[in-house]
This record gives C-alpha cells, structure tokens and sequence, in this order.
C-alpha cells in the first residue's frame, strides 16, 4: 500500500501554498469583514490553472481529478482563509466543471467545459428549498415538459454564489415526489443561464444576512414560469439522482477538504497561543489541560485526512464513495469544530475579541456540522446503510 | 536568445538563520531553503524577454544539491532547462570565487544575456553581477528597473537616489534587477508538473574548469573571524510631554547627530 500523494496533487499543494503565501489570514479577514469576493485570489487561481484542475485536457484542463480539488481546496482553507475559501473554489471547479466533465453532453462540454477551466464563466448549484433540506427527495420545485422546453416553477434556499454565477445547476422533480417509485425517480438536473432568466424576470433572488461565510452570498431563489430549452438537461430526464450522487458526494469531500485545512488552521493559531502566552510564570501549553484537547485534534485531523484522500481516490476510479464521503465529512467538519473550540478555550478571553482570528475560526467551523449536510444525517447514514440498523423516518 | 538566469537558493527569511560554529560558514541544512526573492524578478524578467523576443531561458545555480528545489520552482514559472553547478569544493565560497565559478560556467554553457537578481536575501553583498561582468568582459548594466531589447541592443532604466538612468549597451551582457521591474508569476499547475521533465545538468568544478585552489572556504579574500547574536535591545528614551515634547524630541536627535 502507498500512501504517498501522487505528484499532481503535490504540484497542487506547492502551486496553491505558493499563491496563498502572498494572501495570509489578515487577507482572508478582511475579505470576510467587508463581505467580498476574493478577487486578487481567484484571479490568480484562474491564470495557473487552478480552476480547471478537474476539467479534462480536451476541453483546456488539467485533466486530474476530485483528489486534486480535494487537496486544493485543504491548502486554500489551510493558508488561514478557513471557510472563506470553500465556496469560491467548490462551486466552480467543483459542482459545474466536475459534474459536466462526467455527467454533460458533448455540446455542453463544449460550450461550457473550456470557460469553466479558465474561470470565465462560474456556476451554482441549487437543490435545497425551504421546505427539503435534509430531505432532499422531497423537493417540490417542478419542470414541466412543453414541447422543445420545460417550465420550471419553484423556490430555493441557501443557494450560494447565484450574484457570480452564469450558470446554475438546478435540481426539480419532473415526477412529484408522491408519484415517485422509487422515490428518488423523476428528479432531473438543469442548467439554467443564470442572467438570461433574471433578464426574463423568470428568475430572481435575495441574499440571506449570514453569520459567516461572507465571502460569497447565500440567496433564496424564486422561479417562475421558467423556461429552459430541452437540451440544458444534465444527464437523463427523471434520471437526476445519478447526477445528483455525483455532486453530492464530491461536496461532502470537497467541503470535509476545507474543513480540514480549517482545522489546520485554527490548531495552528491554539499551538502558538499555547506556546507565547504565559500564566503562573510558564507556558500555558505546559498544562495538559491546554495541551492535550491540541494534541487530540492533531491525531483527529491526521485520520480525517486519511479518510478523505480515501474517498476522493475511490471517487476517482469510479468506485462507490459514499460511506467513505460521509465518514470523511464527518470527521473532517467534527475536527474542525474541535481544533476551533480547543483553539477558542487556548486564547482566553482573547478569543472573544475580534482582534483575533479564533472567532472567525469558530464561526467557520460551525457551519461544517450543518452544511452542506448535517452530522446527524451523516451518522442516519452510516447507521441505516452501513450498519442495517432500523429507519427512524 | 540565449538568457541564463542566475539563481540563488537562500535559507527562509521567516525561519531562524544560522551560522555554523566550525566554519563559521552559513548553516544551509538548518534552514529550509528558498529561491532568493529578487531571482524570481530576474526568471520573470527573462521570461518576458523570451515571450517577446523568442529564445531559451536556462537557470544556473550554485549551490548544495537541496538547492534542485529551488531549480524546480524557477523551471515551474517557465525557464526551459537549468545548469546546476553543484561540488563540495565550492562550499564556503566567497564573492570573488562564486563569480569566478559562475562565470566559467557561463563562458562553458553560453549566453546572450545573463539576469540577476541585484542583492540575495543571506550575504547581500550586491556585487555579483558587477563582478561576473567584469570577469566575462561584458557590459554590466546593474539595478535595472525597466529592461529593452532590440535586436542586439540593450537598454535599462537604473535606479538611482534621485530617479534612474538610462544605460545602453550591446549583447553580450550581464544586468541586474530590483524587484520594481515586474511581478513574478506563481508557477501553474502544468508549470509544476512539466518542470519535473525539464533537463537539469549537474556540473562538479572539473566539468566546469574551475580551479579547485580558486574556490571554496580555503580561497577565500574574507574571513570571518567571531561571530555573535545581536545584542537584545537596549530600553529607549521616555520623553515625557510637559509643553516642551518637541524641543525634547529635537535635542534628543541632534544629540544623536539625526538632525
Ligand atoms: C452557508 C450555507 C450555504 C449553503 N449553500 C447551499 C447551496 O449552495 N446549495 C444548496 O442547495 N444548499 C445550500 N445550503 C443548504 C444546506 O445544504 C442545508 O441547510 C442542509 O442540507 C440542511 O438542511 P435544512 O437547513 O433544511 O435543515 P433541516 O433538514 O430542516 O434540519 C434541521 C435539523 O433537524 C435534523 N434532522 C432532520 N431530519 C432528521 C432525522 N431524520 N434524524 C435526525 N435529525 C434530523 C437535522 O440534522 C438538523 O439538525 C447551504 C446552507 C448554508 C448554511
Ligand atoms: C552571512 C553571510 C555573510 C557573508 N559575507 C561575505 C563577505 O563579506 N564577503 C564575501 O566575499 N562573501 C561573503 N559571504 C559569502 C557569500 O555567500 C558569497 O560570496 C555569495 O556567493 C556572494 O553572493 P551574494 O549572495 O552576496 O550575491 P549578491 O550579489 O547579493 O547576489 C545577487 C545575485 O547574484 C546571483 N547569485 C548569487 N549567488 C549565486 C549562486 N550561488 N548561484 C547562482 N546565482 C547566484 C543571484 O542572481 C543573486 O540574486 C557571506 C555569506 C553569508 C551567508
């Protein structure tokens, strides 16, 4: 067994620690604090390539795979962004050119595929309603067949990056979730161009005040009469959910990434607070009250790790990620939130300061147990599909 | 056009630097080693020289074999292929030496142009490109803010305390950057991964035609004798305002000669 990296994705962490070590946590606060776009970041991620890491060479990519976006999402996080740099890296690299490099026909790779690699166009992804979160079959919004188009009506929520995004992919049922046998039949995936629907007043949307995560809004989306021609199909009609798996998967993995480097991240800042700050004349990462929650966050970050390089590897030879998706997100967000508490009780009443980064850090970490799925539906998971055990819904 | 770019490797500025207690020679091993920063303005300089005006960019670099690291980084932003001239009886080298090295390296792998950076992070001697020019009989056109090329002409704006010349010379020649010339560009990810294919030649002194007595820490015109941490810094003067801060302030850096 080898469990070295494979060179592209130590390329990967050498070019993205490159670029990050010009943009350090101060960079990525300010970001956060005036609610803007990494600008100077994505700029550069767009001139090396980096966005189109999972695009294949064809279409102007780079032709790797989910282990690449994987480790580039953890370095981006890990440079001291934390969750200021999940979104802006996953929803393009991520859910548009990855799910049209396998799931796209051939004219939709080739309209969209090259631009997606050099950053020209971005895209969105929106299953979630207000009424199906967790439950995601039960999403109502619904396209109805009219000749050469459908007609789409519906309401999203969270949707995040909408304001940037040239392309949503939008998640319906083209058979009622009542109708549905089994019930994940009769969903199907669309692309829709984004400011042409908004131009039609077919499309629009509104920014939800959030807690964290500023970098890149989060919107409720209203749809109505919505027309989207037959071939911006994505995959089969009624045939979403195959799709659907192949983006929800690569989400957990690439999210559980950035929760990762989040992690790193707010070690990082508890070690050295650890280490300066002194109380009773020493250290206080001399008391094993300090030190050992650091320490058990450094052997939690070390095994989610392991589990996510795991998943995003079976992604890649096409084999069945789920269990090892969920496991990594799992325990990649759950480290996550614990380097930032442990990180959090290191500094003291520092940490409630804004002058330091350990609020931020712990805000960032929060939202991993929540989205884009939460830990309790990870643990249904792994209790009714891994291990047999009864349905509690 | 031929362009060889000098490049150093350097201990990280951010990590703790040290000197060796046996030879008083800089501790390479303990530090993680770096490209110096202003040899990135010199590899995007030959870079952009390159896309304009055709040619090869080659990286030569002196140094301990980690030193391939930093080969890689320059080859990963675009250089073609990189000389690494690498031999223990170049270690403790000093400034006369290390330009005599390079430049019989240079007269042995040819050029057009030869780019530096104008200053290394560790020594800082500065010199380097005003020697090696004088030891190739080359124009040296130093401190190069801005840098022409046309046709075997070569014109640079050099910076000066009180705004720049404007120098002229003909190739073959040796110039110097500051880092106001451009901004490097990071490596790409095919950058990256195509560098590990790009040739890289590794020469000993005797490939070279080096003379063994003419390098190394034996050779050396400086010695350093002693060396010792910087003193922790001394308490400063409190001047306290009572309606006569500034008169203070004026006395005190008059005293001290500032004003
Ligand atoms: C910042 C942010 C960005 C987002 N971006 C996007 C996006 O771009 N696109 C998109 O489509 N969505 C997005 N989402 C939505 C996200 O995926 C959902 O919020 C998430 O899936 C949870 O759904 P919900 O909010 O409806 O919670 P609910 O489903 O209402 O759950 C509420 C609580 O009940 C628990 N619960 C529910 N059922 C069970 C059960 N059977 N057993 C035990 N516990 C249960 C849940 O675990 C949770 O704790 C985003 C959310 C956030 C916060
Ligand atoms: C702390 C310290 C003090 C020293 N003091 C002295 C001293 O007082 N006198 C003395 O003669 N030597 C001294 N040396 C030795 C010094 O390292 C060598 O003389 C060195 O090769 C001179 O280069 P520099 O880095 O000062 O060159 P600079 O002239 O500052 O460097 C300019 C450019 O020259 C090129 N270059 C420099 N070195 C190389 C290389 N090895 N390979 C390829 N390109 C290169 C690069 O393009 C670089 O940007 C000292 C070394 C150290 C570490």
């Amino acid at each position: 067994m080898d469990f070295s990296l494979p060179e592209s994705a130590q390329a990967v962490q050498r070019g993205i620690a490159g670029i990050c070590s010009r943009y350090g946590m101060d960079y990525w606060e300010r970001c956060e604090t005036e609610k803007r776009w990494p600008e100077e970041v994505w700029a550069e991620l767009a001139k090396g390539g980096w966005l189109g890491l999972a695009v294949p060479e064809e279409y102007g990519g780079a032709g790797q795979g989910l282990l690449e976006l994987a480790v580039a999402t953890e370095t981006l996080s890990a440079s001291g962004s934390a969750g200021g740099s999940a979104f802006t890296y996953v929803l393009t690299p991520g859910f548009g050119a990855m799910t049209l490099a396998r799931h796209g026909t051939a004219a939709q790779k080739a309209e969209l595929l090259p631009k997606l690699a050099t950053g020209e166009i971005e895209t969105c992804f929106a299953l979630t309603e207000p009424d199906a979160g967790s439950n995601s079959l039960a999403i109502s919004t619904f396209a109805r067949q009219d000749g050469g188009e459908f007609v789409v009506n519906g309401q999203k929520i969270w949707i995040t990056g909408v304001q940037r995004a040239t392309w949503m992919l939008l998640v319906t049922r083209t058979i009622p979730a009542a109708e549905a046998r089994p019930r994940a039949n009769g969903m199907t995936v669309f692309l829709v161009n984004v400011p042409e629907a908004v131009a039609a007043g077919q499309l629009s949307y509104r920014p939800i005040s959030k807690m964290g995560a500023n970098t890149t809004p989060s919107n409720m989306v209203f749809i109505d009469e919505l027309r989207v021609p037959a071939e911006n199909v994505v995959g089969e009609l009624h045939g979403g959910a195959v799709v659907l798996w192949d983006i929800l998967n690569p989400e957990r993995i690439l999210l559980g990434a950035s929760a990762l480097g989040g992690a790193e991240v707010a070690l990082r800042v508890g070690v050295n607070y650890a280490k300066e700050r002194e109380v009773f004349g020493r250290p206080i990462g001399s008391n094993q009250a300090i030190a050992f929650p650091l320490a058990q966050v450094k052997a939690k970050i070390e095994l989610a790790r392991l589990m996510l390089y795991k998943a995003a590897w079976a992604f890649d030879n096409r084999l069945p990620c789920g269990t090892e998706a969920n496991i990594a997100k799992l325990t990649a967000s759950q480290a996550a939130w614990e380097a930032a508490d442990a990180a959090f009780q290191t500094h003291g009443g520092m940490a409630y300061s804004l002058e330091y980064p350990v609020a931020r850090l712990l805000t960032d970490a929060r939202i991993g147990k929540i989205a884009p799925v939460t830990e309790e539906l990870l643990l249904n998971y792994l209790a009714t599909q891994v291990l047999g055990l009864p349905r509690s819904f | 056009m031929n362009i060889v770019v000098c490049v150093k490797q350097v201990p990280d500025t951010a990590t703790e630097r040290k000197l060796r207690s046996d030879d008083k020679t800089l501790d390479r091993d303990a530090a993680d080693g770096v490209i110096n920063e202003l040899c990135e303005y010199a590899v995007e300089e030959a870079l952009k020289i390159k896309e304009a005006h055709g040619g090869e960019v080659t990286v030569l670099t002196m140094g301990p074999s980690k030193a391939t690291d930093t080969i890689r980084k320059a080859l990963a932003m675009g250089a073609d292929k990189a000389v690494h001239l690498v031999d223990d009886a170049l270690h403790g080298s000093d400034a006369l030496s290390t330009s005599y090295a390079l430049a019989q390296t240079l007269k042995k792998i040819g050029f057009d142009l030869v780019i530096l950076g104008s200053e290394s992070t560790d020594a800082r001697t500065g010199v380097l490109a005003a020697m090696l020019a004088e030891r190739l009989g080359t124009p040296q056109l130093t401190l190069a803010r801005k840098v022409d090329i046309d046709g075997s002409a070569v014109t640079i704006e050099r910076v000066t305390d009180y705004g720049y010349d404007k120098v002229e010379a003909s190739l073959p020649a040796v110039v110097s950057v500051v880092e106001k010339i451009n901004e490097p560009r990071y490596p790409s990810f095919k950058g990256i991964m195509a560098a590990k294919k790009k040739p890289v030649e590794t020469l000993g002194i005797a490939d070279a035609e080096i003379a063994a007595d003419q390098v190394g820490l034996a050779s050396a015109w400086s010695e350093v004798v002693e060396f010792a941490a910087a003193p922790p810094r001394a308490a400063g003067t409190v001047v306290k305002d009572e309606g006569d801060g500034g008169a203070k302030a004026a006395e005190f850096l008059a005293s001290k000669k500032f004003i």
